[in-house]
């Protein structure tokens, strides 16, 4: 069970950094982003086509790709990209759709379009095949008492830093400040002369530029897919929801023990030899949650039937 | 049923989209076109089931795979057939018949499952929790692979079904050089709408289908009347499934294999993109949505061979599925009610 834990930490933060993501765009804008996963999976992508050299990749725009740059620059790249793309849903398809006063099951279903959609462009041009990032072999150490490789547990420190600086920058900030006025309610931010488009829009940018770092970081710790996104979009709707629906706190920690809860349930007795199911056990305390504790382990009460 | 403009559209629309068709494929269109049919009718009847959910209730059904999923497996593990890697083939099992009741009953059964603890949560929520449970029923029917075959899946079961094939059937078929168990296949799932779609007109026009629409307009003032509007949630909810489980049955039969990859969520979502395009609400549009849908999208991959050359089967694939999403999409912005639906009977924001 503690060889897991190592795992399940690694799983935990990826599913923590896109939790938060999930949350914070949910609190502010009220869309459940079913497209989510597909803003993970660019950050990947775009990782691999900036920092792949010509020979192991099969990106079907190789002609364009500026063959194997620094990886950690790649990251910074792609990370940007991913928010430039958010800032662009949101300008020109969500802003409208608001403006137009479009119900939210419509603008769900439309994220559950968009999420299709996005991720066969990925498969059209990215291809169906299980990639790799261009990084060497390591092997593991032991940290305390988890093994890991040293790349994987940077992704832990590095991931663990953001969530403090997203902490931060929420509960400290001017735009923070903003961020939870809109949240609390639309009308009143605006009348005290928050500008809530620009608030959406940073909501936007900001939480599709975590999507696109939590995608590296899962990339980097497994491959590359065109449908990784969505893979574990299920897994951060439960994140997400274990901690409180709209809490960026509780996103934070539900997703950490929703990743802990898949891996180390592979090490339960009832599971052995079920392994491909360890999914289902964090789908269950998802519904679990749903429906005894809505509110999740953070949240506010708040009318949901 | 008075004509109008959107009808005249819709027939204009289906006639346009199976004469494509007819222009893709000059040699042999009768071949795809049964091909074709065949999958309208199956999908036809899943939506037909969804728009009892959302149409008809406004729930919002994301699991709808898992519970053509119950039905299929229910009902083919019923009948004699072979599940698993090595499976051996077990003779003694129900007639057809009696095994699809008993599948259609279980799917009905697991979305009352489905549907006691996760009816009275708020769309969005809900959206969430049938997704989530469809892939839990997904991952525990590939686990337990010694009754259900897991990955291999079941297969050799087909003759339960096609042994009902009349001859003069077989022969009548085989003159237009058609697949007949695949035409027959199809005929049954055209002869399950028709008789569903009679249901559900006779349904609608009860006290119960009034009751379950003044459900969707508006859950409280159902209450203050004195019904129980979770239970009437609940048994909408239970036809719905049960129509679906009838759909995944067909599916299973059409493919003559069935594995779990067969119920992924984009099931769900085509199904969805098929309602949305027919009509929210509307008692025939599925019909009309599957055929377009269909039609438009067994062309695509053509299209698509053209516009990318080398690109493999997997990507040709994918231009089709992007095409569903931009689909949805689409309609969702700009036309909500689809085809065939009246906008006013839409639910389109969380109460």
């Amino acid at each position: 069970m503690i060889e897991q834990l190592g795992n399940g930490l690694l799983l935990g933060i990826i599913i923590s950094v896109a939790s938060v993501a999930l949350s914070l765009l949910y609190s502010v804008t009220r869309i459940v982003n079913f497209a989510h996963g597909e803003i993970i999976a660019l950050g990947a992508i775009v990782t691999l086509f900036f920092s792949s050299p010509v020979d192991s990749r099969i990106i079907y725009l190789d002609r364009f790709s500026p063959l194997g740059m620094d990886f950690i620059l790649s990251a910074i790249i792609a990370v940007l990209i991913c928010g430039a793309f958010g800032g662009l849903l949101e300008i020109l398809l969500f802003r409208p759709l608001r403006k137009a006063e479009v119900g939210n099951i419509a603008v769900l279903v439309v994220t559950i379009g968009l999420s299709i959609f996005l991720r066969h462009l990925y498969l059209i041009f990215a291809t169906g095949r299980v990639q790799n990032f261009p990084l060497e072999l390591e092997r593991r150490q032991t940290y305390w008492f988890i093994d890991m490789t040293p790349r994987n547990f940077k992704v832990l420190i590095v991931g663990l830093i953001v969530m403090i600086i997203v902490g931060i920058l929420l509960t400290f900030t001017r735009i923070g400040k903003a961020m939870r006025a809109v949240r609390d309610s639309n009308e009143l931010a605006s009348i005290s002369g928050v500008n809530s488009d620009n608030i959406i829009l940073f909501t936007w940018i900001s939480s599709s530029m975590l999507a696109g770092l939590a995608g590296i970081f899962q990339a980097t710790i497994n491959d590359v897919r065109y449908n990784m996104g969505f893979l574990i979009l299920l897994l951060i709707f439960a994140g997400t929801v274990l901690g409180g629906i709209g809490t960026s706190f509780g996103a934070m920690v539900g997703g950490l023990l929703i990743g802990i809860f898949v891996q180390v349930s592979v090490a339960l007795p009832f599971m052995e030899g079920h392994t491909e199911a360890k999914n289902g056990v964090a789908l269950a305390i998802m519904i679990l949650i749903l429906l005894f504790r809505p509110q999740g382990i953070f949240g506010q009460k708040e009318r949901i039937s | 049923m008075k004509i109008s403009g959107k009808w005249i559209f819709t027939l204009l629309l289906t006639i346009f989209s199976v004469s494509l068709v007819f222009y893709f494929n000059p040699g042999g269109p009768l071949r795809i076109l049964g091909n074709l049919l065949t999958f309208a009718g199956i999908y036809a009847l899943a939506a037909i089931g969804l728009n009892v959910h959302f149409g008809m209730t406004g729930l919002l059904n994301f699991g709808h795979a898992s519970f053509m999923g119950v039905g299929a497996y229910v009902t083919l593990l019923l009948v004699p057939h072979a599940a698993g890697r090595e499976g051996e083939i077990s003779e003694n099992g129900l007639p057809f018949l009696s095994a699809l009741l008993i599948g259609i009953v279980a799917a009905a059964l697991f979305g009352l499952l489905l549907g006691l603890p996760a009816i009275r949560l708020r769309g969005d929520y809900l959206a969430i929790v049938t997704i989530a449970a469809a892939e839990i029923f997904r991952l525990l029917v590939r686990d337990l692979e010694s009754i259900t075959g897991g990955v291999y899946g079941i297969i050799n079961f087909s003759s339960a079904l096609q042994k009902y094939r009349p001859l003069f059937f077989d022969e009548f078929i085989t003159e237009l050089e058609l697949a007949p168990a695949q035409i027959w296949v199809g005929l049954l799932s055209w002869v399950s709408i028709f008789f569903t779609l009679i249901l559900i007109k006779r349904l609608n026009q009860s006290p119960w289908g009034r009751a379950l629409r003044a459900v969707r307009e508006d859950e409280d003032a159902v209450r203050a009347l004195g019904k129980n509007a979770v239970w009437l949630k609940l048994q909408s909810f239970m036809l719905g499934a049960g129509i679906a489980g009838l759909a995944g049955v067909f599916l299973a039969f059409n493919y003559g294999s069935v594995q779990t990859t067969l119920f992924v969520p984009l099931l769900t979502f085509y199904v969805w993109a098929i309602m949305i395009l027919g009509g929210v609400g509307s008692l025939t549009g599925p019909i009309f949505g599957s055929i377009i849908f269909w039609a438009i999208i067994s062309e695509t991959d053509k299209l698509a061979a053209l516009i990318f050359e080398n690109a493999d089967g997997q990507q040709l694939a994918g231009v089709r599925f992007a095409l569903v999403g931009l689909l949805i999409m689409i309609l969702m912005i700009f036309r909500p009610s689809g085809l065939l639906g009246k906008k006013e009977e839409l639910l389109l924001n969380v109460k």
